[in-house]
């Protein structure tokens, strides 16, 4: 209970004002489709410099916390996700949008988010201790197992043609092989000067994304089309509150999939939302309804990718270890003011520890505040004309893309990507497996071959690989989601119809 | 619009056209980029952040320095990047890490070498140490060798990646002790195989200085052996290799600095290698990295240069047994 | 023109097709192995349902997605075509923020409904260019200071 007396220090009308600056800024900077968390905080770094170590994390813990959400807005009104971590949000999100429902798609991402994130701090407090053994626990072969769980999902994500979902998850995953292999050091598959470092996830998920849609927008001519216009109808947040709560089981698997999934240094939030989502939906009873501009697809993704804000820092505040790019970047910030995480900042700093902690959880709601807010804008945005928005997400694409690395390489890949993603669009592929492969590829490979490494110096691999519970209950879950989606595969032959139907629907309206 | 533009362009060029031909004196006119090829949030990003922090004071370059992150492959893209895509212009410049790059290029697979690049000069050298989980039976090199001896090829234990400082004091090691071990390289650099030691993933590993620093104040790990001559201020307690018995010099020790391309004009040369030093002694600056648990080590340009010569004969002569 | 998806269909698959069919000899053919052992097996798998589609294509099978009409082709080409201009080259050789702002017109000029007969339609197009390209800069130069190639202007 040491957390609630320093909670007066987040009201201190300077750090107050931080959290404030830090929290709409992140929303901002979220929204932007072309610019992602890990950049914001990145680009925070030189600013916490002049600051004090508290006023400092509670800068960037308010960014991390609300661009993480943020990036919900572009994906539902635009089907650009902002992070990866918002893949699975354009899924239903973008289909409600598309239904008029905008509003009502942000509402609930926004109030699912506070709750996930709340949870996900609260985990973060009381359980600290127990959970840093927890994260410890996944090593090489544990790691490899849940990327196999993160391909199993590719072939059922996006409705559509289950061999093809598989197809664009092979090619994701033999992108993320392009450029220096990352253990040996041995150049692979560069053909051109700008794949030498590798296809960096955030310029691929930019183009893959944002160019498609531009091109769609092309596609619309001169002709102003009332019809097409994007219609956000007004929905109370009562309601909107109510249906969050109402539909507890997307909330509570959302929730509870991200916490687990953030606590797991370098997995992090990047899979957390589409592993949620793909739960949510087999287990739902509604679940031909996912895909189709479903609440519960959008409730279950986005309270996960915030879930795992909290648990995500775990690592890096007991053990010091910084468990993703973000964390790794809130360890400088912690460094240059000569605080060492771990037993160090909760016994010698409290109050740096305590306030950082509980502005994040005063960030959750303050993001859920202004995210309300946001969500009665959404029509605005909708009003934007086609010829505009297309000009603008052009523009943010190659800036934002450009910004990641300080590089014309990265850019040149974006657009090349995301050029031949609008024509595999038009033939049935689809985006998100094709990232999801390219996210998964290298936390399968690196872990393989350590794993390998390790299982040949002391066991074999076979035992490194498959014994121990852990590797086993995993091996499980890997076993039953293949089986489940076989099974509904078969199943789904009789209902083909109305899934062919829902595809067509949704091509007549992009 | 344009008319105006292209006046001002112009205008713009015969004002720095006179600064040029005076030999760089009005060097730099606009902000410098410093390229790491290591992650925001890694130790030579955040050396790299603290020593130029002061670089926009009028004693130092009188322009602040942008720091541009270049990750992937043990440094490989970013040196890579830096030998053959950077502009030689005085407006970038590159982190090096020794004997990272001079390892890769005798390896080869890269384009790059000693003579891709000029020093400017070195702000800081980290030397590596051996570290084991806090709960770890080994207690000195003797236990971990002892271990190794009677379990050849058994002994796991992590570090940064192939032909990084870590992998060079592992390669030592073995031909120090006479025996095998199992060097299993992390792709999440120092903190991913420091995870691994502390997670129990691995027997041991060899990790950085400041990073095995701050983990055993955490209470997580145990630090048996620095692989350098001396003993380090961060750590008076903890014994050299050498003194315990292995002759291991300090060809590991992860020397950072400053460097800008081949072809950079020699008046720019010249101007850096007379700020740089000075730039890095701002006392400022070292009580930042002291804070940080970052050992400084400052040279200047020509005493860089020797280093570079001496490293890469002894790491041929290394790498040649492999 | 019914059969024209089924064409194009065959055409898409069968790029996929090939580039699964490079990717694979690529990965078998060069060494070392041990760095080529996960390509080889993701190749394996990328070309074995790439030829299963190929297949489904040319047996008229493949129903998802409706292709490219000629129509929108020819609407998308002039939009595609100053954006790839753009992107692979004025944004390097002009320097991002006035190949943006050159972009940023003319697309809004090509795709505006607004008649191009009227001062009023260009005067709100360059308004609009104007003000975005204000809030670019202040975003990314001021705000987070990013470097992009020739700065400014130049």
């Amino acid at each position: 209970m040491e957390f609630i007396q320093y909670f007066g220090d987040v009201f201190v009308p300077f750090n107050f004002m931080l959290l404030m600056l830090g929290t709409v800024g992140g929303l901002i900077l979220g929204a932007t489709p072309g610019l992602s968390p890990t950049m914001a905080v990145a680009l925070l770094i030189p600013f916490t410099f002049r600051l004090e170590p508290a006023q400092g994390l509670i800068l960037l813990g308010a960014a991390y916390t609300s661009t993480v959400a943020g990036g919900a807005v572009s994906a539902i009104l635009l089907k650009i996700p902002g992070a990866p971590a918002n893949i699975a949000t354009t899924l239903d999100g973008h289909t409600m949008a598309k239904k008029g429902q905008g509003a009502r798609a942000l509402q609930l991402s926004f109030l699912a988010s506070a709750v996930g994130g709340i949870f996900g701090v609260f985990l973060l407090i009381f359980l600290t201790p127990v959970l840093a053994q927890w994260a410890l626990a996944f090593g090489p072969s544990h790691l490899f197992w849940l990327a196999i769980l993160g391909v199993t999902v590719i072939g059922s994500l996006d409705g559509g043609s289950v061999v093809k979902g598989l197809l664009a998850g092979c090619i994701g995953l033999w992108l993320s092989t392009i450029g220096f292999d990352d253990i040996m050091g041995a150049q692979r598959f560069i053909f051109h000067d700008s794949l030498a470092g590798g296809i960096n996830v955030i310029p691929a998920l930019i183009g893959l994304f944002a160019i498609p849609q531009v091109i769609t927008m092309f596609a619309k001519g001169r002709s102003r089309l009332d019809a097409e216009v994007l219609e956000v109808e007004r929905h109370p947040i009562g309601d909107a509150i109510r249906e969050v709560f109402g539909r507890m089981r997307a909330l509570s698997i959302g929730t509870i999939t991200g916490s687990i999934i953030g606590l797991i240094p370098g997995v992090g939030g990047q899979i957390a939302g589409l592993v949620a989502y793909d739960q949510a939906k087999k287990t739902s009873p509604e679940r031909d309804k996912f895909g189709t501009g479903h609440p519960e697809g959008v409730i279950a993704a986005e309270s996960a990718n915030n879930a795992m804000v909290g648990p995500s820092l775990v690592p890096l505040l007991t053990l010091s270890i910084p468990g993703s790019p973000t964390a790794a970047v809130l360890l400088g910030g912690l460094l240059i003011h000569g605080i060492f995480p771990g037993s160090d900042l909760f016994d010698n700093h409290p109050q740096v520890a305590w306030t950082f902690i509980n502005s994040m959880l005063i960030g959750q709601v303050l993001m859920c505040i202004f995210g309300l807010y946001v969500a009665g804008l959404a029509a605005r945005v909708a009003q934007v004309p086609n010829e505009v928005m297309a000009a603008v997400v052009l523009a943010l694409a190659v800036f934002g893309s450009y910004s990641v690395q300080t590089s014309m390489g990265d850019v040149y890949v974006m657009a090349a990507l995301g050029t031949g993603m609008y024509f595999l669009e038009r033939f049935g592929f689809s985006a998100a497996p094709l990232v999801l492969g390219l996210i998964l590829g290298p936390i399968a490979e690196a872990n393989f071959i350590q794993g390998s490494m390790i299982a040949n110096a002391t066991s074999s691999v076979s035992q490194y690989f498959f014994t121990g519970a852990l590797n086993l209950t995993l091996i499980a879950i890997v076993v039953l989601s293949v089986g489940y989606s076989v099974l509904m595969e078969l199943r789904a032959r009789r209902v083909v119809t109305t899934k062919d139907e829902a595809v067509a629907k949704e091509e007549a309206l992009s | 619009m344009k008319k105006l533009l292209a006046g001002a362009a112009i205008a713009l060029a015969a004002v720095t056209g006179t600064a040029q031909a005076d030999g760089h004196a009005n060097y730099p006119e606009r902000p410098v980029m410093l390229m790491v090829s290591y992650g925001a949030g890694g130790a030579t990003d955040f050396q790299a952040r603290i020593v130029t922090m002061t670089a926009g004071n009028e004693d130092a370059l009188g322009m602040p320095i942008a720091i541009i992150n270049k990750p992937g492959a043990g440094g490989r893209v970013g040196w890579n990047w830096f030998a053959g895509q950077a502009d030689a212009d005085g407006y970038t410049m590159g982190a090096y890490n020794v004997p990272h790059f001079i390892a890769q290029s005798i390896e080869g697979g890269v384009s790059y070498s000693t003579d891709s690049f000029e020093p400017i000069a070195n702000w800081g050298a980290d030397p590596a140490v051996f570290v084991v989980a806090a709960d770890s039976a080994f207690n000195s090199m003797s236990d971990v060798v002892g271990y190794a001896k009677e379990n050849p090829g058994k002994l796991t234990f992590s570090g940064a990646g192939l032909f990084v400082g870590h992998h060079i004091a592992a390669l030592q090691l073995e031909k120090a002790a006479g025996v095998k071990l199992a060097y299993i390289p992390n792709n999440k650099g120092g903190a991913g195989a420091m995870k691994a030691v502390i997670a129990g993933e691995v027997l041991g590993g060899v990790n950085n200085l400041s990073d095995a620093f701050r983990a055993r104040e955490a209470g997580n790990v145990k630090i048996l052996g620095v692989f350098d001559l001396e003993r380090n201020d961060f750590l008076p307690d903890v014994p050299t290799l050498k003194e315990q018995g292995y002759d291991i010099d300090n060809a590991s020790v992860n020397f950072r600095g400053v460097m800008v391309p081949k072809g950079t004009p020699q008046g720019v040369i010249d101007k850096l290698a007379a700020t740089v030093p000075a730039m890095f002694e701002n006392s400022r600056v070292a009580s930042r990295m002291k804070a940080g648990g970052s050992p400084m080590h400052i040279m200047t340009r020509d005493e860089v240069l020797e280093m570079w010569a001496a490293r890469e004969e002894t790491l041929k002569e290394l790498l040649a047994g492999l | 023109m019914t059969d024209l998806p089924r064409i194009q269909h065959i055409c898409a698959s069968g790029v996929v097709a090939l580039v699964g069919v490079t990717v694979t000899w690529v990965s078998y053919t060069q060494e070392p192995a041990a760095a080529f052992l996960f390509p080889r097996l993701i190749s394996t798998v990328f070309v074995v349902l790439a030829l299963w589609t190929f297949g489904k294509a040319i047996l008229g099978c493949s129903k998802v997605g409706n292709g490219l009409s000629a129509e929108a082709l020819l609407r998308i080409a002039p939009g595609l075509l100053v954006a790839l201009v753009y992107i692979f080259w004025a944004a390097k050789g002009l320097g991002f923020y006035t190949a943006s702002t050159i972009t940023f017109f003319i697309l809004l000029s090509l795709y505006d409904p607004a008649p191009h007969s009227e001062l009023k339609s260009w005067v709100r197009r360059a308004v609009i260019t104007a003000g975005f390209l204000a809030v670019m800069y202040g975003l990314f130069a001021m705000l987070l200071g990013v470097f992009t190639p020739r700065e400014i202007f130049f």
